[in-house]
């Protein structure tokens, strides 16, 4: 069965069409690359599936594990398993990351009808989720992504997936502004959370990234529209010719 | 962290004034109105001695030539001093010597109030002296305090057992003159209450007074006074909650707190009176003088405040730096919602050398209400080497609320370094959505950043009132967003 | 309400009435309502809020002012640099002695097409000149009532209107001249139509106990652009007092710098209102002042509409007995979202009887903003002393340096290269009379 399934979809943002008729299946297990060139909807994306303001579907739909995503609150699509790794993670100053995680964890668990971890367990848990990406106790202690290196926030949006275990990740132009090391710690921390009962969207404008983070299905999407899908062997192909031929302005 | 997780419970699950209830309890009032005859009847009332009803009807005979001042941002109807009650005591057996004794119902309104006072449910390590209108009702912990030689009773108590003491410092902070609603207290103050600290004591416990306003049209006054002898130290709680009435109550108390040679006091509010509905319909009018005095050297006040609740609040907790090297403090977070006006901040004169100052203010403005804080930082001509540093931050949630900064910087010493900086900000539709993105709902998301806001001031709190503290700032915002 | 201070003005006023420029019109019958709110309300004295910390009344009871004469014949400028630091800028000059325009001194050749130069009496039969003479701001209406004063008995003023899309070839030099006792009182009245650009430089000067009293009224129109400079050095036993209301439509520029030397109390009065989305005010200005000198700072800023910008920064060093006041107010109203309000004031303290005051406020009714005001008071860092001898510096020179630096922070806002050399010159010759 589909995990994703959006059909026709079509967004607009103050006014303007971006999103003109996209149809989508992702299944669970699989990894999808959705690349393009700047401008061509990618982010618009998935803030629609997120659910941000401001995004106004005009016509299709989007169904995740069956449901009707369109009719959920934001925090609902977190609870239910959506989850956005941000390109520019937001700063909350006073908030540490440490009591952030813990309130989105044991809300998603509560929604969820789940019985919410206490302070031990949950240290205990996110010290095993924290080591493997470098995050330090120093950080956890911190302002939410206040300082934090573009590195750090990459690394705090992964170590927020791998503590929410979401049933479908976005990663929105996650390897923006990193330098080839920190790239691969948050592409090693991407592939750990690969399981058979997780999808991912991948959404980058350069091949780099899935060098690492290896998709199943690679899409092109072009002013607002899924231009051409194939194999990871696509993104080889891009990398080479360009966005040239799918009628962007610059690649 | 455990705090953060107990908002994010509560936010949500409690009624919007949840210490609105009534105690259906007899008492016993003074005539309605106000004349010289009310202030004598008081006084009679507690058994006063001469000096103490001569000073009351001083005052009021200077009251009676004042009128109430009209600078701060807050509009109201005018007040007609002539219509309430100044005394009202719940009726009970004259003189109580046991908790036994206390009115049943009286013992359960505190216990709904979150305040058990039957000792073996007592918070541990806080003394608590309860205020029930205008009458103290009943103060715990008294043997343990007084082996430290802590003085902690009610102020009518104090006037009895240590007059000397009450007549030595009663006013030497606050004038009788002072101001309007201050000189008023003077005249017809009926409790509050009264610590000393003597030389060398640090105060084995939290020293905790929970007032309560519970007749209808009835003013309450308390008057309190804590002295910290050389070398003593002492933490003191303050809350305050009132039953949901439509017409406004009038609240005009005076703290006095003075801080001899190395002395420190730490004084906390939570204050959580009825803030009126979302229309502005009733509420406490809350006029408020307090004031520490760092009498000697290398003494220090500090000042919390979490202001949350009033239709109307008049509070400038304010220190004079006497002493050499003394230090004040002021952090604060006010929180209006619905048609609540706030106008709050500090004073901070600096008049003994190597004196400093730490204002922290965090204002939250939402719904229709209005904030200002006004703050005064002045540094006399002899103060040498003053430092002072100030932080006014406003959040303000929604465009129909209003934020106001109005700070006076004042001093004639060239050695002073005084830093004022103030910020307005709102919570960014972007945060909101971030934190949503996480599974965090609206209202969870809004007490998160607005506790993160504010985290400064939540940290100077004590542990027992940081907690209520946080919950307090969740529930006042409820129904601020959307 | 007959009181000595008022006394003066109010005598002046019934004697001088009929020939005051625009007797007989609209003019005269404003003039006699202004001058009832005068005789009503007196001078503002320190209970008043927004007098707090310059009390008026005082200052003109100490020494009271009868009108300054008209004065005839060669005019001797002061002595003072600053009556010539702006020689070198190629500009239009024209020359106001005790309050007078003097035609017969000033230099204004070949304005381009477009541009209108009168004084007050040819143009106050204009709509333009009665808007915005009549216009009030009313934000700080203890404030503004003193304008009312000049209302009543302005004598004369450079009125200035560019056209639309036209552009001042040079810099607009006016130069005020207190050359005998007295008061005076003048009115400027600048309108820029839209796409307009006019620079005005403003000089005052004199070593008489004067007292000046200047109302500029300002209307800048959409896209339009206004750079104003103003130097006032007058004596010691002089009284200043300046008032400018600017009212900028969208996307309209407005950049005002302030030196202040002179003077025994001079106070000088900034509202800007914002009437159009986009437009951007800079309000800044320095002063040194010593011995018994008192300089009142009073700004008010309208962001009555969304999306425009305001900054102020003024700072100060003071020596002697000196006093220096810093009043500002950012209002933004509601729904004026996404506003730009940033407001800082910073004094250093150079002598043990020097004090200052700053009451810099935030009114804010709308929440998408961004509104800031900072306020430092202390002395020169010991710390950085130390540091520039260490490295063989004298003290003088480096205290001397250190405030230099300090005050170049605002200096450098002065919105016409030229003047602001110009500016930082005399300030660094300021020290060459002060020692620290």
């Amino acid at each position: 069965m589909s995990m994703l399934e959006i059909k026709n979809l079509h967004v607009t943002v103050g006014g303007k069409e971006i999103l003109k008729g996209i149809d989508l299946d992702i299944r669970a297990g699989e990894v999808h690359a959705i690349m393009g060139p700047n401008g061509s909807g990618k982010s618009t994306l998935s803030y629609v599936l997120a659910g941000r303001d401001g995004y106004v579907v005009t016509e299709g739909s989007v169904r995740f594990k069956g449901k009707d995503l369109l009719e959920m609150s934001v925090d609902e699509r977190a609870a239910a398993g959506i989850f956005l790794a941000f390109q520019y993670p937001l700063e909350i100053p006073g908030v540490t990351t440490m009591t952030f995680l813990k309130t989105a964890l044991n809300a998603q668990r509560k929604a969820r009808g789940e019985e919410e971890l206490d302070a031990v367990r949950f240290l205990k848990l996110v010290r095993e989720k924290s080591k493997p990406l470098n995050v330090s106790d120093e950080m956890l202690k911190r302002s939410l992504n206040v300082g934090y290196s573009g590195g750090e926030k990459k690394r705090a949006e992964v170590l927020q997936m791998s503590l929410l275990e979401p049933a479908l990740a976005v990663l929105d132009e996650t390897d923006s502004g990193l330098d080839i090391d920190a790239l691969k710690t948050v592409a090693e921390g991407v592939n750990a959370l690969r399981s058979p009962e997780r999808a991912m969207v991948v959404i980058t404008h350069y091949q780099r990234l899935l060098d690492y983070i290896v998709p199943d299905v690679v899409h092109v999407l072009s002013r607002g529209r899924i231009v051409k899908t194939g194999g990871k062997d696509l993104a080889l192909e891009l990398e080479k010719s360009g966005y040239a031929e799918y009628g962007a302005d610059a690649a | 962290m455990a705090a953060v997780k107990e908002t994010v419970e509560t936010v949500g699950e409690i009624e919007k004034y949840k210490y609105g209830f009534f105690t259906d309890i007899e008492s016993e009032k003074a005539p309605i109105g106000l004349t010289e005859d009310t202030v004598r009847f008081i006084s009679a009332k507690k058994d006063e001695p001469e000096w103490l009803l001569k000073w009351r009807l001083a005052a009021f005979r200077r009251w009676q030539t004042m009128t109430e001042p009209t600078w701060a941002k807050v509009t109201y109807p005018p007040i007609d001093f002539q219509d309430a009650y100044y005394y009202s005591a719940p009726k009970q057996t004259a003189k109580l010597d046991s908790l036994d004794q206390v009115d049943p119902k009286l013992l359960e309104t505190y216990e709904k109030l979150g305040i058990p006072l039957t000792e073996q449910k007592m918070l541990a390590g806080v003394a608590v002296d309860a205020v029930f209108d205008s009458v103290s009702v009943v103060t715990t912990f008294k043997e343990k305090l007084a082996e430290a030689g802590v003085i902690f009773c009610p102020m009518s108590e104090a006037v009895r057992n240590h007059p000397e003491l009450v007549k030595k410092y009663l006013g030497s902070v606050v004038p009788t003159s002072d101001n309007f609603y201050a000189t008023l207290n003077s005249a017809v103050f009926s409790e509050g209450s009264f610590v000393y600290i003597p030389e060398g004591v640090r105060c084995p416990m939290e020293l905790s007074t929970y007032f309560r306003i519970n007749e209808k049209q009835t003013g309450q006054f308390e008057r309190t006074l804590i002295i910290a002898d050389k070398g003593s130290y002492v933490s003191y709680l303050e809350g305050c909650t009132a039953p949901q009435r439509d017409e406004n109550q009038l609240h005009a108390a005076v703290v006095e707190l003075i801080a001899h040679d190395d002395a420190e006091i730490k004084y906390s509010t939570v204050q959580n009176w009825f803030p009126g509905d979302e229309e502005g319909k009733g509420g406490v009018y809350n006029f408020v003088t307090k004031r520490g005095d760092c009498r000697g050297a290398n003494s220090k006040i500090s000042w919390t405040q979490v202001e949350t609740g009033s239709a109307i609040t008049w509070k400038y907790p304010s220190c004079i730096l006497r002493g050499d090297n003394s230090r004040g403090e002021f952090y604060s977070i006010a929180i209006s919602n619905g048609r609540q006006q706030v106008d709050s901040g500090t004073k901070m004169i600096h008049l003994g050398r190597n004196t400093t100052s730490r204002i922290i203010s965090k204002g939250i403005s939402a719904g229709r209400s209005s904030n200002t804080y006004r703050g005064l930082v002045s540094v006399h001509r002899k103060a040498e080497n003053v430092r002072n540093f100030t932080q006014c931050d406003s959040l303000l949630i929604g465009d129909r609320c209003s934020a106001h900064t109005v700070p006076y910087i004042e001093t004639k010493n060239p050695t002073a370094i005084l830093e004022h900086e103030a910020t307005t900000s709102k919570i960014s539709d972007d945060q909101l959505f971030y934190c949503m993105q996480r599974g965090i709902g609206e209202e969870e998301a809004v007490a998160l950043i607005v506790n993160g806001f504010c985290r400064d001031v939540l940290q100077q709190l004590p542990m027992e009132f940081a907690v209520e503290a946080q919950k307090l700032v969740g529930i006042s915002l409820e129904g601020s967003v959307g | 309400m007959s009181e000595k201070e008022t006394q003066y003005f109010i005598e002046a006023y019934e004697e001088k009435r009929a020939a005051l420029p625009g007797a007989g019109g609209w003019l005269a019958r404003r003039r006699e309502a202004a001058m009832d709110a005068f005789r009503e309300a007196g001078l503002p004295h320190r209970r008043l809020e927004d007098w707090k910390y310059t009390d008026l009344r005082q200052t003109l009871e100490k020494a009271a002012f009868a009108p300054a004469p008209a004065h005839e014949g060669a005019v001797v400028l002061p002595g003072r640099r600053s009556a010539s630091a702006f020689a070198s800028i190629d500009r239009h000059v024209l020359i106001f002695v005790n309050g007078r325009y003097r035609a017969d001194l000033s230099q204004v050749a070949h304005l381009p097409k477009g541009v209108e130069l009168h004084a007050l009496a040819d143009v106050v039969h204009e709509q333009w000149a009665k808007d915005l003479v009549e216009r009030r701001f009313d934000d700080a209406r203890q404030a503004e009532n003193i304008v009312d004063l000049n209302t009543a008995l302005m004598s004369d003023g450079a009125c200035l209107r560019v056209r639309k899309g036209v552009k001042l070839d040079k810099p607009l030099h006016l130069l005020f001249v207190a050359q005998d006792a007295g008061a005076s009182h003048t009115r400027n009245l600048v309108l820029l139509e839209s796409e307009a650009e006019a620079t005005i430089i403003e000089t005052h000067v004199g070593e008489v106990a004067s007292f000046t009293d200047i109302v500029t009224d300002i209307a800048i129109g959409e896209g339009a652009r206004l750079n104003h400079v103003k130097l006032q050095d007058e004596a010691s036993d002089a009284v200043h007092l300046a008032t400018m209301r600017a009212r900028l439509a969208a996307d309209a520029k407005l950049s005002s710098f302030a030196l202040t030397l002179g003077c025994g109390v001079s106070r000088g009065q900034s509202f800007v209102l914002f009437s159009g989305e986009g437009a951007e005010a800079n309000i800044d200005g320095a002063y040194a002042l010593r011995n018994k000198q008192h300089a009142d700072q009073f700004c008010v800023i309208d962001h009555a509409v969304p999306a425009c910008t305001s900054h102020t920064l003024f700072k100060g060093a003071l020596d002697g007995k000196s006093e220096g006041v810093f009043q500002g107010k950012v209002i933004v109203r509601p729904h004026a979202q996404k506003s730009d309000g940033r407001q800082m004031t910073h004094a250093l303290l150079l002598s043990r009887d020097a004090a200052m005051n700053a009451k810099p406020e935030l009114e804010i009714y709308a929440d998408d903003v961004q509104c800031a005001h900072g306020s430092t008071v202390g002395e020169l860092s010991k710390d950085s002393i130390f540091y520039l001898r260490s490295r063989g510096i004298p003290e003088d020179e480096a205290r001397r340096l250190l405030v230099l630096a300090f005050l170049d922070e605002a200096l450098d806002l002065t919105p016409h290269d030229l003047a602001r050399d110009a500016l930082k010159l005399l300030v660094s010759e300021w020290f060459g009379e002060v020692a620290l």
